[in-house]
């Protein structure tokens, strides 16, 4: 096959390939050009479907406390991401989380994971985008 | 003794040699181990019974396939990037007629807040098996093939050489029926109703929808699964996705009950009403 060809068919693959649905609406809700690491306090641990939330007081700028709410992995997720519900996370606990900040502006993101006080990293949702669509609609787009 | 050594002994007293296990799980026990590496039933035919998953190409356990990379990221090491392994591969873009494909770009321009997932209702044939995070069990009977979907806990009880029911009205997972053409398992799928989409954001279709899927185990590790959707109301031609099942040895499948604490329905109609820039 020649370079163009290859190039060619390279361009249509990528095209043509699209992650695989995960889950849905994060890349809506959640913008991926808006990273953000907080650290808090846990006050609320919720395992709910089909996305779970935490929510945690953390001091801004200012001193003030001020309360987000993270939303990742559905409850099965979790478990096979080494959670354990009432175990691994509790309220009172002081967290590192990194994810992506709500499109709405709210004090709400997408966390992708959460660093515990002894150093322990565990995934608590998918990366960046997942469940918007991909990088191409499944129509071809005159 | 170990249980290994008790079931050669067992194999052997059945007078049947080839029967030994490499393993010590039922599924293995029932199977032989040819050179390709894909066990066959005492009928012949390839043996698909496991636990598998869909949207991941990797080989491995469940663990090895998602860990530092995986599906989403269920794995040890947050800061790995998503798994370029988690992709389908489709032949062709939708095609939709002209007239509708304006409907599925309106979804993709609305990042997929409309998706059916969100209301936890069972995503239809392909899409349930593509959700990466969930894995499914095939339980293979010389009379029946039974896919057992963890993500929204649905089943599908799959009769071979039989003709599809009469007596069922549409439904989200259709009616299926399957037969083998040599090695391959051809599931044949009708009786749908119009709440699903079918692969990719915003596929809608219509009541006329017509899946066929082609299950091919090629290895100990991999089913190639190719699926054709025909539907006239919104398709011009039929449209094929080729996507891959892989093996995930060890895993078993959880409760998963969506509608419990679902917060999310209210919350995505609340940013579709007050028009949050969601929008691409």
């Amino acid at each position: 096959m020649s370079r163009a060809r290859f190039g060619v068919c390279l361009v249509a693959f990528l095209l043509l390939a699209r992650p695989a649905l995960a889950h849905h609406s994060f890349g809506a809700e959640f913008d991926a050009n808006k990273p953000i690491t907080l650290t808090g306090v846990v006050t609320k641990v919720e395992w709910t479907n089909p996305h779970s939330h935490f929510s945690l007081a953390v001091k801004d700028d200012k001193g003030r406390t001020v309360t987000w709410v993270l939303t990742g992995y559905t409850v099965n997720a979790l478990y096979r991401t080494g959670w354990k519900k009432d175990v691994t996370m509790k309220v009172g606990d002081t967290v590192t989380i990194f994810g992506w900040r709500a499109r709405d502006g709210s004090n709400s993101a997408h966390a992708r994971d959460v660093t515990f006080a002894d150093g322990k990293k565990l995934y608590y949702g998918p990366p960046a985008g997942t469940g918007e669509g991909g990088p191409t609609p499944a129509v071809k787009v005159p | 003794m170990t249980r290994l050594a008790l079931a050669s002994i067992i194999a052997i007293a059945i007078g049947c040699s080839a029967c030994a296990p490499p393993a010590s799980t039922p599924q293995d026990a029932k199977a032989s181990a040819p050179a390709d590496g894909v066990p066959r039933t005492a009928d012949g035919k390839p043996d698909l019974t496991g636990v598998w998953q869909g949207g991941n190409g990797r080989k491995g356990s469940w663990e090895e396939a998602n860990s530092g990379l995986g599906v989403g990221g269920t794995g040890a090491d947050p800061a790995a990037p998503a798994n370029p392994a988690s992709q389908q591969v489709i032949t062709e873009p939708a095609p939709y007629k002209p007239e509708l494909a304006a409907r599925v770009l309106e979804s993709f321009n609305k990042r997929g807040i409309d998706d059916p997932a969100g209301l936890c209702l069972p995503l239809g044939v392909p899409r349930l098996a593509l959700v990466g995070l969930f894995p499914i069990q095939i339980v293979q009977t010389p009379t029946q093939v039974v896919i057992l979907h963890e993500y929204m806990s649905v089943f599908r009880v799959i009769p071979l050489n039989a003709e599809h029911r009469t007596d069922v009205g549409p439904t989200y997972m259709g009616d299926s029926v399957a037969r083998w053409e040599g090695d391959t398992l051809v599931v044949d799928v009708t009786g749908f109703n119009d709440k699903g989409w079918l692969s990719g954001t915003g596929t809608f279709h219509s009541d006329a929808l017509h899946v066929v899927e082609r299950y091919t185990r090629v290895n100990k590790d991999q089913i190639d699964w190719e699926i054709t959707m025909e539907d006239p109301n919104v398709l011009t031609k039929p449209w094929t996705v080729k996507t891959t099942l892989m093996l995930r040895e060890g895993t078993r499948l959880q409760e998963y009950v969506c509608a419990e604490n679902n917060v999310e329905t209210a919350h995505y109609e609340k940013i579709l009403k007050e028009g949050v820039p969601y929008r691409r």
